[in-house]
C-alpha cells in the first residue's frame, strides 16, 4: 500500500507500464500511429527538402508537424483518465491508495514514452531519407553543406518530442477535468483549435490592432505551444533566427506541461480524507 | 438462519452485533432517529480521528469495529439519498445493505470504501498494521470495468502491485472460481464472470473490510451461489463485509445483520429473521416489502 516517497514511485511505474501496453494493445492506436508514420515518411519523400538536405526537410516538415503531432498526442491522451473514471477503475485505484500525482505521472509517463516512441520513430525515419534521396551536393537551400548535418535534424525531432509531450499533458488535462466522453471530446477539438491556430491567430491579431507591441512577440509565440515549438525550431535546430526567444520558448513549453499536469493532479478525483 | 456465524458470536441473534434493537415498521416510520441514529446524534460531538480508526463502539461485537460509517448525510442537488445514518460493522461480520433502486445504497458503499465524501459525517476504518497506517477497503463497484486488451490474471497483477503483501494471483483467481479463465482477455469474459474478476481484485491484498456492491447481480443462481460462499468464507477469515444485494434469499441465508435503507434513513436494522419476524413477514422478500411499502404509505 502506497505510503508515499518510494512507493509512489512504484505506483507510478506500475500504471506507466500498463499505459504503455494499454496503448500497445489497442488497435485504433497502432493504426493512428502507423498512419502518423508514414504520413510523415511520405511528406518527406514527396517534398523537395529530403533532396535538399536535412535542414531543408526541416522546414518542409514544420508544418505537418505543427498540425499532425497535437492531433496524435491528443488522440492518445485525451480519454486517459476518463475510461479510467467511466469504467470505475479509478475509484479502485483509489481503494488501493493510490496518490493522485503518483496517477497522473504514471498516466503521463505511458502515454508520453507511446507519443515519443511515434514521434522520434516516424522523424528518424523521414531523415534517412536525406541520405537516399539527396544528390551529393547541397543544394540552393543549403548552400553551406556545414551548416546541413545530422545533428540539425536529430535537434528537429528532439524538439518535436518536447512539443508532442507538452501537447500530450494538455491533453491529458482535458482527460482528467471532462466528466463525459462528449465533454472530452469537445475541449479535445477546442484545445486542437486553440494549439494549432488559435493563439497565432490570437497574437497576429493583437499585432495587427496594436494592442500587442513588436517587443512583445517573442513572448507571445513563446505562449502558444506551436509557436513554441516553432521558435525553437528556426532558432535551435536550423539556426536559421527568428522573432522568438529560445529560451523563452522552452520556458513556454516546460510551462504548458507543468500547468498542465497540475490542473490533471487536482481534478483527477477530490481526495477523501 | 444465517449459514455463516461472526468471529465471535452473539448470545442473542435478534441483536447480533448491534445490542441494539432491530428497527420496526412502527418505529422507523416517525421521523425520530433510529436507535443507531440517535447513538450517531449522541456520539455527533466526538469528532473520531479518522487515523486513528473507528471509536470502541458498545453495540460491535469485540468493542472496535472493522469500520464505522458517523451520521452520514449527502445530497444530489435537492435530492437528499442519506440522512444522517450510522453504521459499524465489526471483523468477521456480513452486513446485507438492502433498498429500492435508486435509495442511496450505492453512495453510501462508495463513501464506506472512502472514494467519495459524504456532505457530512465521517468513516473511519481500522488500522490492519502496528504503525497505524490507512487501511485498504476492498471494494466491488455496481459496474465493474477493466482495460479490455489484458487478461484476468494480467488485470489482477497489475493491481497487486499496489499492495505490499506478495500476492499468489493464481490462489485469487481460484477463490473466485475464475481459475480456467486466467489467460483470458477481460473483454471476452461473460457478465459475471466479469463480476468474479471484480470480487477477486477487492480481495487483492487480503484487506480487513470488503465492500461489495451488487456482487451477485448478473449471476445464475449457481454463481450466485458460490459468491456468497466466498462472501462466508471471507467473514469466517475475520474479514467485515458490508454488500448490497436485491438476491434476499441468499442474503438471508448468509447475512449476520441485514440493514435496509428507505428514504435515506435505516428503516430497519437486525438479523435477518428478526428483521422479518418485526413485520410479520413470512421471508427476507416480503419483510422487505412491506418496510418499503410502510415508508412510502407514511410519505418518507
Amino acid at each position: 500500500m502506497s505510503g508515499g516517497g518510494l512507493d509512489d514511485i512504484g505506483d507510478l511505474f506500475a500504471i506507466a507500464a500498463r499505459e504503455l501496453r494499454t496503448v500497445v494493445r489497442t488497435p485504433a492506436v497502432v493504426a493512428l500511429s502507423v498512419v502518423f508514420g508514414l504520413t510523415v515518411v511520405a511528406v518527406a519523400a514527396a517534398g523537395s527538402g529530403a533532396r535538399g538536405g536535412y535542414v531543408p526537410l526541416v522546414l518542409d516538415l514544420l508544418p505537418f508537424v505543427e498540425a499532425l503531432v497535437p492531433l496524435l498526442a491528443v488522440a492518445l491522451c485525451y480519454r486517459a483518465v476518463l475510461s479510467d473514471r467511466e469504467s470505475g477503475e479509478l475509484d479502485v485505484l483509489r481503494t488501493f491508495d493510490v496518490s493522485r500525482p503518483a496517477y497522473v505521472g504514471g498516466v503521463y509517463l505511458g502515454r508520453g514514452l507511446a507519443v515519443v516512441f511515434v514521434v522520434f520513430g516516424s522523424l528518424l525515419a523521414a531523415g534517412a531519407t536525406v541520405p537516399v534521396l539527396s544528390p551529393p551536393d547541397p543544394t540552393f537551400l543549403a548552400l553551406n553543406e556545414a551548416a546541413d548535418s545530422p545533428v540539425a535534424f536529430l535537434r528537429f525531432a528532439v524538439l518535436a518530442v518536447l512539443f508532442a509531450l507538452a501537447v500530450a499533458a494538455v491533453a491529458l488535462a482535458v482527460s482528467a477535468a471532462a466528466r463525459t466522453a462528449r465533454q472530452a471530446l469537445a475541449l479535445a477539438v477546442g484545445l486542437l483549435v486553440a494549439i494549432v491556430v488559435g493563439v497565432d491567430a490570437a497574437a497576429i491579431a493583437g499585432l495587427a490592432s496594436g494592442n500587442l507591441g513588436i517587443d512583445a512577440v517573442p513572448l507571445a509565440l513563446a505562449v502558444s505551444p506551436n509557436g513554441a515549438f516553432r521558435s525553437l525550431v528556426l532558432g535551435v535546430a536550423v539556426e536559421t533566427g527568428g522573432a522568438g526567444s529560445p529560451t523563452a520558448a522552452l520556458a513556454g513549453l516546460v510551462g504548458w506541461v507543468v500547468a498542465a499536469l497540475a490542473v490533471a493532479v487536482l481534478t483527477a478525483w477530490r481526495p477523501v480524507e | 438462519m444465517t449459514d455463516h456465524e461472526p468471529t465471535e458470536p452473539a448470545t442473542d441473534e435478534s441483536i447480533t452485533m448491534s445490542n441494539r434493537e432491530p428497527a420496526t415498521t412502527a418505529e422507523t416510520a416517525s421521523d425520530e432517529p433510529t436507535g443507531e441514529n440517535a447513538d450517531a446524534d449522541a456520539d455527533a460531538d466526538a469528532d473520531p480521528d479518522p487515523d486513528l480508526g473507528p471509536e470502541p463502539d458498545p453495540n460491535v461485537e469485540g468493542g472496535r469495529p472493522a469500520i464505522a460509517a458517523t451520521d452520514l448525510s449527502h445530497a444530489f442537488g435537492d435530492v437528499r439519498v442519506l440522512d444522517g445514518v450510522s453504521l459499524s460493522v465489526a471483523p468477521g461480520e456480513i452486513v446485507a445493505l438492502v433498498g429500492p433502486n435508486g435509495s442511496g445504497k450505492s453512495t453510501l458503499l462508495r463513501f464506506l470504501a472512502r472514494v467519495r465524501a459524504p456532505d457530512e459525517g465521517t468513516v473511519t476504518v481500522a488500522s490492519t498494521d502496528a504503525g497505524g497506517g490507512r487501511a485498504r477497503v476492498g471494494y466491488l463497484p455496481q459496474q465493474p470495468g477493466f482495460r479490455a486488451g489484458f487478461s484476468a490474471a494480467d488485470t489482477l497483477e497489475f493491481y497487486a502491485q499496489f499492495v505490499d503483501e506478495d500476492v499468489d494471483v493464481a490462489e485469487v483467481l481460484e477463490r473466485v472460481g475464475l481459475a480456467d479463465a486466467a489467460d483470458r482477455r477481460v473483454g471476452a469474459l461473460s457478465g459475471g464472470m466479469t463480476r468474479l474478476l471484480g470480487l477477486g481484485r477487492a480481495l487483492v491484498g487480503d484487506p480487513a473490510v470488503v465492500v461489495l456492491d451488487e456482487p451477485a447481480s448478473g449471476l445464475d443462481p449457481g454463481m450466485v451461489e458460490r459468491l456468497f460462499d466466498i462472501v462466508s468464507a471471507l467473514a469466517d477469515a475475520g474479514v467485515a463485509v458490508v454488500l448490497s444485494s436485491h438476491n434476499l434469499g441468499p442474503v438471508e441465508r448468509t447475512a449476520d445483520r441485514v440493514v435496509v435503507l428507505d428514504g435515506g434513513r435505516f428503516v430497519a436494522d437486525g438479523d435477518p429473521r428478526a428483521v422479518v419476524e418485526s413485520v410479520g413477514a413470512a421471508d427476507l422478500q416480503t419483510a422487505f416489502g412491506d418496510l418499503v411499502a410502510t415508508e412510502e404509505v407514511t410519505g418518507r
